[in-house]
Protein backbone atom coordinates (compact mmCIF):
# COMPACT_ATOMS: atom_id res chain seq x y z
CA UNK A 1 0.00 0.00 0.00
CA UNK A 2 1.65 3.36 -1.04
CA UNK A 3 1.95 5.78 2.07
CA UNK A 4 -0.78 8.74 2.33
CA UNK A 5 0.74 12.33 1.37
CA UNK A 6 1.18 12.66 5.02
CA UNK A 7 3.10 9.68 6.28
CA UNK A 8 5.18 10.61 3.63
CA UNK A 9 5.97 14.15 4.99
CA UNK A 10 6.23 13.06 8.27
CA UNK A 11 8.75 10.41 7.68
CA UNK A 12 10.68 13.10 5.49
CA UNK A 13 10.65 15.53 8.60
CA UNK A 14 11.61 12.61 11.04
CA UNK A 15 14.78 11.67 8.86
CA UNK A 16 15.27 15.67 9.17
CA UNK A 17 15.00 15.30 13.00
CA UNK A 18 17.21 12.59 12.94
CA UNK A 19 20.10 13.76 10.92
CA UNK A 20 20.36 17.12 13.13
CA UNK A 21 20.80 16.98 16.80
CA UNK A 22 18.55 20.04 18.50
CA UNK A 23 15.94 20.05 16.13
CA UNK A 24 12.82 20.64 18.45
CA UNK A 25 10.09 20.84 15.56
CA UNK A 26 9.49 21.03 11.88
CA UNK A 27 6.70 21.94 10.42
CA UNK A 28 5.91 22.03 6.59
CA UNK A 29 3.14 24.70 5.97
CA UNK A 30 1.50 25.89 2.60
CA UNK A 31 2.42 30.08 1.65
CA UNK A 32 -1.04 30.89 2.86
CA UNK A 33 0.17 29.92 6.14
CA UNK A 34 -1.86 26.80 6.70
CA UNK A 35 -0.28 24.16 8.28
CA UNK A 36 0.30 20.86 5.89
CA UNK A 37 2.36 18.57 8.37
CA UNK A 38 4.09 19.24 11.26
CA UNK A 39 6.14 17.92 14.21
CA UNK A 40 5.88 19.78 16.77
CA UNK A 41 6.03 19.55 20.31
CA UNK A 42 2.99 19.93 22.79
CA UNK A 43 3.67 23.60 24.07
CA UNK A 44 4.04 24.82 20.33
CA UNK A 45 1.15 26.07 18.63
CA UNK A 46 0.43 24.54 15.02
CA UNK A 47 -1.73 27.45 13.97
CA UNK A 48 0.72 30.07 14.65
CA UNK A 49 4.22 28.80 13.30
CA UNK A 50 2.41 28.01 10.40
CA UNK A 51 1.04 31.51 9.80
CA UNK A 52 4.51 33.37 11.48
CA UNK A 53 6.64 30.93 9.73
CA UNK A 54 4.65 31.85 6.19
CA UNK A 55 4.43 35.33 7.00
CA UNK A 56 8.01 35.94 7.96
CA UNK A 57 9.36 34.60 4.86
CA UNK A 58 7.14 36.48 2.73
CA UNK A 59 8.49 39.67 4.00
CA UNK A 60 11.81 38.77 3.99
CA UNK A 61 10.98 37.47 0.25
CA UNK A 62 9.75 41.16 -0.24
CA UNK A 63 12.35 42.85 1.34
CA UNK A 64 14.66 40.75 -1.22
CA UNK A 65 13.13 42.11 -3.88
CA UNK A 66 12.81 45.31 -2.79
CA UNK A 67 16.43 46.04 -1.63
CA UNK A 68 17.57 44.13 -4.49
CA UNK A 69 19.06 41.26 -2.74
CA UNK A 70 18.09 38.82 -5.36
CA UNK A 71 15.70 35.39 -4.63
CA UNK A 72 15.73 34.84 -0.80
CA UNK A 73 17.90 31.45 0.12
CA UNK A 74 16.77 30.55 3.37
CA UNK A 75 15.57 32.76 6.73
CA UNK A 76 17.48 32.58 9.59
CA UNK A 77 16.32 34.14 12.72
CA UNK A 78 18.99 33.88 15.93
CA UNK A 79 17.66 34.30 19.24
CA UNK A 80 19.11 33.60 22.74
CA UNK A 81 17.57 30.19 23.23
CA UNK A 82 17.73 29.03 19.35
CA UNK A 83 16.91 29.55 16.14
CA UNK A 84 14.11 29.64 13.31
CA UNK A 85 15.17 28.47 9.99
CA UNK A 86 12.54 28.93 7.08
CA UNK A 87 12.99 27.59 3.83
CA UNK A 88 10.57 27.84 0.67
CA UNK A 89 9.61 24.39 -1.09
CA UNK A 90 8.67 25.48 -4.34
CA UNK A 91 6.33 27.97 -5.02
CA UNK A 92 3.63 26.97 -2.57
CA UNK A 93 4.75 25.40 0.61
CA UNK A 94 7.83 26.31 3.11
CA UNK A 95 9.89 24.24 5.91
CA UNK A 96 9.92 25.77 9.43
CA UNK A 97 12.10 24.31 12.14
CA UNK A 98 13.06 25.12 15.40
CA UNK A 99 16.30 24.44 16.45
CA UNK A 100 18.07 24.66 19.51
CA UNK A 101 21.19 26.93 20.11
CA UNK A 102 23.89 24.26 20.27
CA UNK A 103 23.11 22.81 16.84
CA UNK A 104 25.88 22.92 14.03
CA UNK A 105 24.52 25.33 11.51
CA UNK A 106 26.65 23.79 8.72
CA UNK A 107 24.66 20.27 9.67
CA UNK A 108 21.47 22.13 9.91
CA UNK A 109 22.12 23.68 6.38
CA UNK A 110 23.06 20.56 4.36
CA UNK A 111 20.52 18.48 5.64
CA UNK A 112 17.90 21.01 5.80
CA UNK A 113 18.58 21.25 1.23
CA UNK A 114 18.17 17.30 1.40
CA UNK A 115 15.17 17.50 3.37
CA UNK A 116 13.75 20.12 1.06
CA UNK A 117 14.74 18.16 -2.27
CA UNK A 118 12.76 15.16 -0.60
CA UNK A 119 9.80 17.50 0.55
CA UNK A 120 9.62 18.72 -3.24
CA UNK A 121 9.50 15.27 -4.79
CA UNK A 122 6.65 14.91 -2.77
CA UNK A 123 4.30 18.51 -3.29
CA UNK B 1 -10.28 55.00 -9.28
CA UNK B 2 -13.45 54.07 -11.72
CA UNK B 3 -13.45 50.23 -10.64
CA UNK B 4 -12.97 51.98 -7.31
CA UNK B 5 -15.85 53.77 -7.77
CA UNK B 6 -17.72 50.89 -9.14
CA UNK B 7 -17.39 48.65 -6.01
CA UNK B 8 -18.56 51.20 -4.07
CA UNK B 9 -21.57 51.75 -5.63
CA UNK B 10 -22.12 47.87 -6.66
CA UNK B 11 -21.18 46.15 -2.90
CA UNK B 12 -23.01 49.07 -1.36
CA UNK B 13 -19.65 50.05 1.00
CA UNK B 14 -19.77 51.95 3.81
CA UNK B 15 -16.23 53.68 4.80
CA UNK B 16 -15.31 50.63 7.01
CA UNK B 17 -15.40 48.09 4.96
CA UNK B 18 -13.00 50.29 2.72
CA UNK B 19 -10.78 51.05 5.39
CA UNK B 20 -10.98 47.77 6.24
CA UNK B 21 -10.53 45.77 3.01
CA UNK B 22 -7.98 48.08 1.80
CA UNK B 23 -5.74 47.90 4.88
CA UNK B 24 -5.63 43.97 5.11
CA UNK B 25 -4.97 44.17 1.64
CA UNK B 26 -1.76 46.10 2.27
CA UNK B 27 -0.69 44.24 4.65
CA UNK B 28 -1.24 41.26 2.86
CA UNK B 29 0.74 42.85 -0.26
CA UNK B 30 3.69 43.62 2.63
CA UNK B 31 3.33 40.09 3.18
CA UNK B 32 2.67 40.60 6.48
CA UNK B 33 -0.62 38.77 6.70
CA UNK B 34 -1.65 35.67 5.24
CA UNK B 35 -5.03 33.26 5.64
CA UNK B 36 -3.14 31.38 8.50
CA UNK B 37 -2.72 34.78 10.74
CA UNK B 38 -6.31 35.75 9.59
CA UNK B 39 -7.99 32.69 11.25
CA UNK B 40 -5.87 33.83 14.22
CA UNK B 41 -7.01 37.35 14.14
CA UNK B 42 -10.13 36.34 13.46
CA UNK B 43 -10.47 34.44 16.82
CA UNK B 44 -9.23 37.57 18.60
CA UNK B 45 -11.18 40.02 16.88
CA UNK B 46 -14.21 37.82 17.91
CA UNK B 47 -13.78 38.24 21.51
CA UNK B 48 -13.85 42.05 20.97
CA UNK B 49 -16.73 41.37 18.95
CA UNK B 50 -18.46 39.69 21.83
CA UNK B 51 -17.85 42.30 24.57
CA UNK B 52 -19.14 44.81 21.69
CA UNK B 53 -22.33 43.06 21.86
CA UNK B 54 -22.42 42.38 25.76
CA UNK B 55 -21.93 46.43 26.14
CA UNK B 56 -24.54 47.29 24.10
CA UNK B 57 -26.61 44.46 25.32
CA UNK B 58 -27.68 42.90 22.29
CA UNK B 59 -26.40 39.50 22.13
CA UNK B 60 -28.80 37.39 21.20
CA UNK B 61 -30.52 35.23 23.30
CA UNK B 62 -29.75 31.64 22.64
CA UNK B 63 -32.77 30.27 23.96
CA UNK B 64 -34.56 32.01 21.58
CA UNK B 65 -32.78 31.99 18.56
CA UNK B 66 -35.14 30.44 16.21
CA UNK B 67 -34.51 27.36 14.35
CA UNK B 68 -35.49 23.53 15.02
CA UNK B 69 -31.83 22.38 14.22
CA UNK B 70 -28.38 23.67 15.15
CA UNK B 71 -28.13 23.98 11.50
CA UNK B 72 -31.06 26.76 11.45
CA UNK B 73 -30.08 27.91 14.51
CA UNK B 74 -26.66 28.74 13.55
CA UNK B 75 -28.29 30.15 10.36
CA UNK B 76 -30.27 32.55 11.61
CA UNK B 77 -27.28 33.25 14.32
CA UNK B 78 -25.13 34.00 11.16
CA UNK B 79 -28.01 36.54 9.52
CA UNK B 80 -27.77 38.37 12.81
CA UNK B 81 -23.91 38.63 12.86
CA UNK B 82 -24.26 39.73 9.47
CA UNK B 83 -27.23 42.34 9.68
CA UNK B 84 -25.07 43.90 12.75
CA UNK B 85 -21.67 43.98 10.51
CA UNK B 86 -22.53 43.98 7.02
CA UNK B 87 -20.12 41.86 5.73
CA UNK B 88 -21.71 40.56 2.74
CA UNK B 89 -25.41 41.00 0.78
CA UNK B 90 -26.03 37.74 -0.74
CA UNK B 91 -25.36 34.40 1.02
CA UNK B 92 -27.06 30.90 2.68
CA UNK B 93 -25.79 28.30 5.02
CA UNK B 94 -27.00 24.74 3.71
CA UNK B 95 -26.60 21.40 4.79
CA UNK B 96 -23.71 19.72 3.60
CA UNK B 97 -23.68 16.18 4.59
CA UNK B 98 -24.10 14.82 8.24
CA UNK B 99 -23.22 17.36 10.81
CA UNK B 100 -22.46 19.79 8.46
CA UNK B 101 -22.75 22.79 7.14
CA UNK B 102 -21.21 25.38 3.89
CA UNK B 103 -21.52 28.82 3.99
CA UNK B 104 -21.68 30.12 0.30
CA UNK B 105 -21.33 33.77 -0.24
CA UNK B 106 -21.74 35.14 -3.63
CA UNK B 107 -18.31 36.91 -3.90
CA UNK B 108 -19.16 40.31 -5.50
CA UNK B 109 -21.75 40.91 -3.05
CA UNK B 110 -18.69 40.55 -0.30
CA UNK B 111 -18.06 44.45 1.54
CA UNK B 112 -14.75 42.73 3.34
CA UNK B 113 -12.36 41.13 1.38
CA UNK B 114 -8.80 42.26 0.62
CA UNK B 115 -9.13 41.12 -2.77
CA UNK B 116 -12.19 41.93 -4.51
CA UNK B 117 -12.75 45.06 -2.22
CA UNK B 118 -9.31 45.97 -0.92
CA UNK B 119 -7.69 45.01 -3.96
CA UNK B 120 -4.95 42.89 -2.40
CA UNK B 121 -2.92 41.36 -5.36
CA UNK B 122 -1.55 38.17 -3.32
CA UNK B 123 -1.77 34.43 -4.10
CA UNK B 124 -4.10 32.67 -1.74
CA UNK B 125 -6.65 33.89 0.13
CA UNK B 126 -7.27 37.24 2.38
CA UNK B 127 -10.62 35.95 4.03
CA UNK B 128 -11.84 36.45 7.66
CA UNK B 129 -15.74 35.78 7.63
CA UNK B 130 -15.39 31.73 8.37
CA UNK B 131 -13.27 31.62 11.20
CA UNK B 132 -14.71 34.74 12.33
CA UNK B 133 -17.94 33.56 12.35
CA UNK B 134 -16.83 30.31 13.76
CA UNK B 135 -15.32 31.94 16.75
CA UNK B 136 -18.11 34.52 17.61
CA UNK B 137 -20.80 31.86 17.14
CA UNK B 138 -18.83 29.90 19.52
CA UNK B 139 -18.57 32.29 22.15
CA UNK B 140 -22.55 33.30 21.62
CA UNK B 141 -23.57 30.22 22.30
CA UNK B 142 -20.82 29.42 25.17
CA UNK B 143 -20.11 26.07 23.78
CA UNK B 144 -18.22 24.75 20.90
CA UNK B 145 -20.87 24.44 18.31
CA UNK B 146 -19.64 25.21 15.05
CA UNK B 147 -16.13 23.79 13.89
CA UNK B 148 -14.56 25.15 10.86
CA UNK B 149 -13.59 22.27 8.28
CA UNK B 150 -11.86 23.96 5.39
CA UNK B 151 -8.77 26.06 6.29
CA UNK B 152 -10.09 29.10 5.02
CA UNK B 153 -12.66 30.25 2.47
CA UNK B 154 -12.79 27.96 -1.02
CA UNK B 155 -13.12 30.12 -4.13
CA UNK B 156 -15.55 28.18 -6.69
CA UNK B 157 -16.22 30.64 -10.18
CA UNK B 158 -18.10 33.51 -8.08
CA UNK B 159 -19.15 31.84 -4.88
CA UNK B 160 -17.09 31.45 -1.85
CA UNK B 161 -17.15 28.45 0.29
CA UNK B 162 -16.48 27.51 3.95
CA UNK B 163 -17.42 24.16 5.45
CA UNK B 164 -18.46 23.79 8.93
CA UNK B 165 -18.89 20.84 11.55
CA UNK B 166 -21.29 21.42 13.53
CA UNK B 167 -20.92 19.83 16.75
CA UNK B 168 -23.13 18.61 19.68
Amino acid sequence: MVPTISAQLDAILNKFERNVPHIQATAVVSTDGLVIASRLPKDVEEDRIGAMGAAILSISSRSGDELDRGNMNRVLVEGTNGYILIRSIGEYAILVALVEKEVRLGMLFYECKKCIEELSEIL
Amino acid sequence: MEDLRKVVIERDLNPYHSFFASFFAGLGELGMLNQGSINIVAKRAAEYLYAYLDAKKILPNMNAVPGETKAEVIKNLIMYINKILTMVGEYDLQEAGEDQVVLLIAGKTCRICPKGVGGAEVKGTLCPIPSLLEALINRIAQKDMLELITTGIEKEGSTCKAYFKVLN
